[in-house]
Order: structure tokens, then sequence, then C-alpha cells
């Protein structure tokens, strides 16, 4: 119950109060490359509250499918793996970066100018992201 | 008298000095600070693949120009098609600044079930005009990427989308379509801008 009520509080003031428990920043979206089905999402998600946040799913109206990975490169080796979950620590921010933690997003519907991301955790919505792809953006 | 000498003297020694410094800064480099080049080059293995054409080409399309060469797959998401940003860039750097022999831009496919010849061009074009995409067999990837010391494998898939392992390297072969000199990741534009001319030039 209490958790409900921790995440009830996330997802409405993440809606509209002055200081969001949860902040996005830096926020950008690969635009699918031909040839492909996906895309990546990299951003800075803080936590402003007292108590660590995870992020459990990632859910997109204009992606079929949204994981969380990591990218690892460690002697020589590049490697992906799908981590699941997003622990953001009390007061603190987690970085998704190209060649580590990103968000992989799998076959995109009709995308025009601009992608919405919904964050969950533990199936609460916690918060939302709208971005939208600039004219001189490169996709990758 | 003697003192004011003195100082004209030190004071054109300075100069000299200081002349000598910054000639030596502005000469061309002559050693690369990333890349290793091979004590001698090493002739790319026999293979039979296709390009993104669809049209079956083998070792000898490596000869005539030097490339670089990426091992990779069009569904990885970040490190395969960062690392082809950064070849583009440098290469594009390196012909902005006049350089006239420029390398090609290789992609070999080490997830031939999902890279087929015209899903492979597609993401080559991407990265710029003359890139060249390989595909194919596995167990005709595995004989270039065997003899170059290229690891890759397959993960279980997860869900819907499985993963590739596989080298970060970029692998420079030379004209004569000799394994040269290679580039360790993480891959970055200055290094190539840096160290190509060299290794291109020291032929």
């Amino acid at each position: 119950m209490r958790i409900f009520a921790v995440l009830l509080t996330l997802f409405l003031t993440a809606c509209g109060a002055p200081e969001s428990p949860v902040v996005v920043s830096d926020v950008e979206i690969t635009r699918p490359m031909p040839g492909r089905h996906m895309s990546a999402g990299f951003f800075v998600i803080t936590n402003n509250t007292k108590e660590a946040i995870r992020i459990t799913r990632v859910e997109s109206p204009q992606f079929a499918s949204i994981e969380i990975h990591e990218s690892t490169l460690e002697d020589g080796i590049s490697r992906m793996r799908e981590i699941g979950e997003l622990l953001i620590p009390a007061r603190g921010s987690v970085t998704l970066e190209r060649g580590g933690k990103h968000l992989m997003l799998m076959r995109p519907q009709e995308i025009d100018r601009s992608v919405t991301l919904h964050f969950f955790s533990n199936e609460m919505p916690v918060l939302r992201v709208d971005y939208s792809f600039t004219d001189t953006e490169k996709d990758q | 008298m003697r003192l004011r000498n003195l100082f004209v003297a030190i004071a054109l020694a300075l100069t000299a000095l200081a002349g000598a410094y910054v000639a030596s800064r502005t000469e061309a480099p002559s050693t690369p600070v990333s890349a290793l080049v091979l004590p001698a080059a090493n002739p790319v293995p026999e293979f039979s693949l296709l390009n993104q054409r669809g049209e079956p080409v083998d070792q000898n399309v490596f000869k005539g120009q030097w490339d670089l060469v990426f091992f990779g797959f069009t569904h990885c998401p970040d490190i395969c098609p960062a690392t082809l940003q950064v070849l583009a860039t440098a290469k594009k750097t390196l012909a902005d600044s006049g350089r006239q022999v420029l390398p090609r831009i290789v992609l070999v496919s080490v997830d031939p079930e999902r890279d087929t010849p015209e899903i492979l061009g597609k993401y080559v074009d991407y990265f710029g005009d003359g890139n060249l995409g390989l595909t194919g067999t596995l167990d005709e990837i595995r004989k270039l990427t065997g003899g170059l010391g290229i690891y890759f494998e397959k993960q279980p898939a997860n869900g819907e989308n499985y993963n590739v392992d596989h080298s970060a390297a970029v692998l420079v072969v030379d004209p004569d379509g000799g394994f040269h000199s290679l580039f360790s990741g993480p891959h970055v534009v200055d290094s190539y801008v840096h160290d190509l001319p060299i290794v291109m030039g020291g032929r």
C-alpha cells in the first residue's frame, strides 16, 4: 500500500508539480535507420525522492516493444544484455548512453515527428516523456 | 655592453628554440597514437561472401584500396552505428582536409540470419557512398573472421530479440589485401584523423 501511495504521488506530481520527483533530461531517441526495425533511447533519469525507484517497464505507442539493455566493451568484445530494470538511487540519477545502458525500442509503428515514452515501476505509471525529432537531427 | 650582448644572445637562442619547438609540433606526425601496426601485413584469408547487391565476392574484394573493416550487425543498437559513424566522420574530415587517398568503410555482418544483402545495403549506404557490406553463410563468415582473430557469438534469444557478441576492433586492410593494422575500441574520430594518414602513408 505504501509503495502504491509513493508511486501514485510520483505519477501525480510528475504530471504537474513544480519539482517532479522523477526527471528525465538530455533525451535522445535515434530514428529507425534504413534496414532496421529498432532504435535506441538515451537520457539521464534523476530521482529527487528519498527512496530508490525501479523503472521496470517502458512503453511507447510508437514502438511495439521496448527493452532496457546494457552494452559493455570488455577485453575488446562488445556485448549487450537485457537488464530488466533501471534502479535509480535515492536523490541520484542514472545515465543511459551509447556504449552503456539504453532503451532498445523495437518494431516502430507510425512515427512522424515525436515519440512518447511511458515509464512504469511495478506496473504503476511514474512518468511520461514526450520527445520530438529535430530537422537537423542525426539518427545516430 | 657585454651584459647587453649576453641578453641579446640569450633572447636569440630562446627564439630559435621556440621556433624549433613550433616547427616540431606542426610537422606531420609520424607515429600513430591509437592504431597498432602489424610488423608485416597478413593476407586476408580466402572466403566467399555476398556484397550488398547480392553479388559474390571473395578475398580479392579487399585489393585496390585501403579498407576500414568492422564486424557488426544491423540490429546492434549503439556500438555498431556509433562506430560506423565515427569512421564516416573521420573519412569526411580527411576528405575535407584535402586527403586524396581515403579508405573504404566495410561492414562484415556477424548476423547473417537477419542481415540480408538488401538490409545490409540500406544500412551501409546510410553512412556514406562507396561503403561495402558483406554477408553470407555463417561458415564463410567464420573463414574470414577466424583468420583475422575476430570473435563473434550469437547469444540465446531473449524474448523476440537476440544479440551477437563481437569483437569491437576496426581492422585496416591495405591495397594488397593484407591485414595491416587495427584500431581497438572505443573508437574516437580524432584518433582516426590523426593515425590514418600515417598508417596509409607509411606503407
